[in-house]
């Protein structure tokens, strides 16, 4: 059953990511490039703001992640335990899920930009006198923009991953852990956290990965300069100069290296801690 | 009239001849066709017409009027191929080049200028010359510089012109009561008017041909870069360009540290009232704003008094099309005056034409005067005598890349 969908995901991923190498190394015979070589790779290590752009990225995808985690987590217990019965409070919350990111990017730029409705609405009610006293919220230089727009966007997906767990086996143990008079805080460390772990890690590595290498959200709400990993990538793609092409994709290829890392290192550490029994 | 014409593009065509073969070697395909022979083997052709299709209006006119009417007259059916960046048409017929596939290619006729148009060139991917045999040719004032060399780039009648851009600037006359009228007096306004000017960041279209006017302006010439490329000469006055934008940077919107990313983002600045400026290549944009809604309707347009930049954009036939008579029919129709004459309706595109109103009979000249001009857009006299041509797309390029290290990363 699985294998013509794999043999799909397989012939298009794989076959991109090999044409990308091919090309990052160098190799595009039709204008004439038709050896093996490193440079663009170097090329992109090597470049000052290479480092800037990797931490940058490192920061936008880290903080949105963390702090949807921890919502999200906050979320699925409200969920379970005080809204279980409330239709109205599920459906809400799956809203975002539907919502693309790119339409989440722009209605951030209308509601917070500023001159946008937060701000108008700022100045009707005499809380600012005018929209130069609103503070930067996109464009901005820590991020703020993005990083709203994908926390909100996220904390749906974490908090659905995480309560589909929580409904199916998290309510019994509980139970058994208040009748051995284990106190809420006991009770959340020691059975839910290790219940909804698995889940909650997977979630998170996802919405990591893709904010990592995701290019609209940033490309409209980031600065300038200094840019996002994957809008460098674009820039160097887009290039006029059919030579800067090979020094894009080789970006490209850098982002899928560091999300591919990001999956080994925390597989890695998980397998770790199981292994020395750490509850988790 | 019709002297000058040939006068000019004889030598020319010579030269695009010896060119070509000097450079590419390659079998010139025979062009010494009359055009009556060009339309016999025209009618029944498909033409297969590669566009950027990203243009509503554009995409209505080809599709609709133009499709029509070449039909009727020429017998030939055209079909539109709407592509997202012409250059992946390009890179295509580069990879056709080097497979040996000369002729019965797929691609008839495309829709290009400025740097495609020097990859094409100069790879030797175009038919021709073949503009001198279309009979409209002689409604085209080859003597215009922005028709006569695409971004520097000598046309030699490798490709025939379609219609033409112009920058011009946006503003509100009620906040902005008067303007300043060169570049010189709006380098000092924005000093005075702190966070109330902002451009696109380069290489966006709009924000690169902002920096190419401030470097027309320190360099108070324009002329002589039209030539051949002065490294040690172009090194001074980028660095001038660059030194001014810097100096000016903190002046701008948001201190300079972040640029709106396209022209769009800048007219919704200054609808928003966040900049009192905005730039476009199109100039009857600012009055379609006022029509959609976006700009109140004290919004006007003006042009530099020494001018501003306009370009040509150009058909072309690559070198192995399989129907080149048919694509020849198209492009002469294009320069007809009836085709420029609903191209130029703001109803239909409201392009500027790429014809001289002036060589038409006093009945077609009439007829552009009574076009519906919008409120904000200048009369052609005013948009016509106050035009500067491109520089050559390497300077383009240069600056592209020194406003990236120099204005934006401050190395």
């Amino acid at each position: 059953m699985v294998t013509p969908a794999l043999a799909v995901v397989t012939a298009l991923f794989g076959g991109g990511l090999v044409l990308g190498l091919a090309q990052s190394l160098g190799f595009v015979p039709a204008v004439g490039m038709d050896s093996l070589t490193v440079t663009h790779f170097t090329n992109v290590l090597g470049d000052p703001d290479f480092i800037d752009s990797l931490l940058l990225t490192l920061y936008i995808s880290g903080t949105s992640t963390a702090v949807a985690a921890v919502i999200s987590t906050a979320m699925a217990l409200i969920l379970v335990f005080v809204a279980q019965k409330n239709r109205l409070v599920h459906f809400v919350f799956q809203i975002p899920l539907t919502v693309p990111h790119l339409v989440i990017a722009v209605a951030v730029v209308f509601m917070l930009a500023p001159t946008g409705l937060v701000s108008r609405m700022a100045i009707k009610l005499g809380i600012i006198d005018s929209s130069a006293s609103f503070p930067l919220l996109i464009n901005d230089r820590c991020g703020i923009g993005i990083l709203l727009t994908y926390v909100w966007k996220e904390i749906p997906f974490i908090t659905l991953m995480i309560l589909a767990v929580l409904r199916r086996s998290g309510m019994q143990l509980l139970d058994v852990g208040r009748t051995l008079k284990a106190n809420s805080w006991q009770r959340f460390r020691y059975i839910t956290l290790p219940t909804i772990f698995p889940s909650l890690g997977a979630a998170c590595l996802i919405v990591f990965a893709y904010t990592f290498g995701a290019f609209e959200v940033p490309f409209l709400l980031g600065q300038t300069y200094p840019m996002m990993l994957p809008v460098w990538a674009y820039k160097n793609y887009s290039d006029v100069d059919l030579l800067a092409r090979p020094e894009g994709i080789a970006a490209g290829l850098v982002i899928a290296g560091v999300v591919i890392a990001a999956i080994a290192i925390s597989q890695a550490l998980t397998q770790a801690a199981r292994r020395r029994g750490v509850v988790l | 009239m019709q002297n000058t014409v040939t006068a000019h593009s004889f030598p020319m065509r010579c030269l695009g001849l010896i060119l070509v073969v000097f450079a590419f070697c390659l079998p010139l395909q025979s062009v010494a066709l009359t055009w009556d022979e060009i339309k016999q083997k025209a009618r029944g052709q498909t033409v297969n017409w590669f566009m950027w299709g990203g243009f509503p209006s554009t995409n209505a006119y080809v599709n609709g009027y133009v499709a029509r009417r070449v039909k009727e007259q020429y017998g030939v059916k055209l079909r539109q191929v709407p592509v997202k960046d012409i250059s992946e048409v390009v890179s295509k017929i580069l990879v056709e080049k080097q497979a040996g596939k000369h002729e019965g290619g797929e691609v008839d006729l495309m829709w290009i200028n400025g740097e495609n148009f020097r990859t094409c060139k100069r790879n030797g991917l175009l038919y021709g010359p073949f503009a001198d045999l279309l009979p409209n040719q002689k409604l085209v004032d080859w003597s215009r510089p922005s028709v006569r060399n695409d971004f520097g780039e000598p046309v030699e009648g490798l490709e025939s012109p379609w219609g033409s851009a112009q920058v011009v600037m946006i503003y509100d006359s009620k906040r902005t009561p008067s303007p300043p009228r060169t570049m010189g007096d709006l380098l000092n306004w924005i000093r005075h008017n702190p966070g109330r000017f902002a451009y696109p960041a380069p290489p966006d279209f709009t924000g690169s041909v902002f920096v190419r006017h401030v470097f027309y302006h320190v360099t108070g010439d324009v002329e002589s870069w039209q030539g051949t490329f002065d490294e040690k000469r172009f090194e001074a006055a980028a660095t001038k360009t660059y030194d001014v934008l810097k100096e000016i940077s903190p002046y701008l919107w948001r201190q300079g540290k972040t640029y709106p990313e396209n022209p769009i983002r800048l007219s919704h600045l200054l609808a928003d009232g966040e900049v009192d400026f905005a730039i476009s290549y199109h100039p009857a944009e600012a009055s379609k704003g006022i029509h959609d809604g976006l700009y109140p309707d004290t919004v006007r347009t003006f042009v530099f008094e020494e001018g501003t930049i306009s370009n040509t954009h150009f058909v072309a036939i690559p070198f192995n099309a399989a129907h080149k008579e048919g694509a020849m029919a198209v492009a002469d129709f294009l320069i007809s005056p009836e085709a420029q004459l609903k191209k130029a309706d703001p109803e239909v595109w409201g392009d500027l034409p790429a014809i001289d109103i002036q060589r038409l009979d006093a009945t077609w000249q009439k007829k552009f005067d009574q076009l519906p001009r919008g409120i904000a857009t200048l009369s052609n006299e005013e948009l016509q005598h106050h035009q500067l041509p491109e520089p050559p797309s390497e300077i383009l390029i240069r600056l592209e890349q020194g406003w990236d290290r120099h204005v934006l990363k401050k190395r």
